[in-house]
């Protein structure tokens, strides 16, 4: 399952995400919780200390790798398997459920 | 770091739920043509239902398969009733329905996660719930991992 849940902020939904991350871990599926959010807060309501969860930004430029659209943007991909990347650097919060931060109250902010 | 976040969604094995920015404003083409299932919270009133109605257009507009509402912070069944009135004719498919639940709000000011703050509050019991249902139709779609 490939699940994202959106909506305003005070909504709910990272409340909403981290329970049912917790919940489907609890179930015997292997789940990694991903904060996109630029305000990262999952941490908390999946159940880990905030700070034990460090954002991707200062990852090592070797596993990102440049790719070139055909349209000639270019972005940045993993230069690694998901799965491999998400063991690196995801949290383990317990039994089958993986946190990753994406970035801080900075990220994507600049462009 | 948003264009990794596409790549993780497509290439993870295991269960993958993002929590998005607030917003689908960011939600990337590249991210969404991976999600198979995407949740909008939605608050019951007017202006929460039709943020999350504009969001419903949005998501269709990625080309995202299932996109479902959940009613969150529903205190009363005139809160539903108006919810799934609301939701009925704006053709917006409702998952499930969290009731308002204080254990919400006690367990961030104490700073723990709600589920273990309030394993057996109403709320956690609604996503309990949810967390089924998903699990359910992902198996008859083809199981973990399926398109």
């Amino acid at each position: 399952m490939k699940i994202a849940i959106g909506g305003k902020g005070g909504a709910g939904k990272t409340t909403i995400a981290g329970t049912l991350a917790r919940v489907i871990a609890e179930h015997g599926q292997p789940v990694v919780a991903i904060d996109d959010d630029s305000n990262p807060n999952l941490a908390l309501t999946v159940g880990v200390d905030r700070n034990a969860a460090s954002t991707l930004d200062g990852i090592p430029r070797d596993m990102l790798t440049e790719r070139t659209d055909p349209d000639g943007s270019k972005h940045l991909v993993l230069a690694v398997p998901a799965e491999d990347f998400i063991d690196r650097f995801g949290v383990a919060v317990r039994d089958r459920l993986t946190l990753l931060v994406m970035g801080g109250p900075n990220h994507g902010g600049s462009g | 770091m948003r264009s990794v976040l596409g790549g993780l969604v497509e290439g993870a094995s295991r269960t993958t739920i993002v929590d998005l920015e607030a917003g689908l404003e960011h939600l990337s083409r590249g991210t969404a043509r991976y999600v198979d299932t995407l949740l909008i919270v939605g608050e019951p009133y007017f202006k929460s239902l039709e943020t999350a109605s504009r969001s419903f257009a949005l998501a269709k507009e990625l080309g995202i398969g299932h996109v479902r509402m959940i009613a969150n912070k529903v205190r009363t069944p005139r809160d539903e009733d108006s919810v799934r009135e609301y939701a009925t004719r704006h053709d917006l498919p409702i998952a499930t329905v969290v009731p308002y639940d204080d254990a919400v709000v006690e367990a961030d000011e104490r700073g723990m996660a709600l589920i273990e703050y309030g394993p057996a509050a109403p709320s956690v019991a609604a996503i309990r719930g949810l967390a089924d249902a998903l699990l359910t139709s992902s198996a008859a779609r083809g199981g973990q991992g399926g398109h």
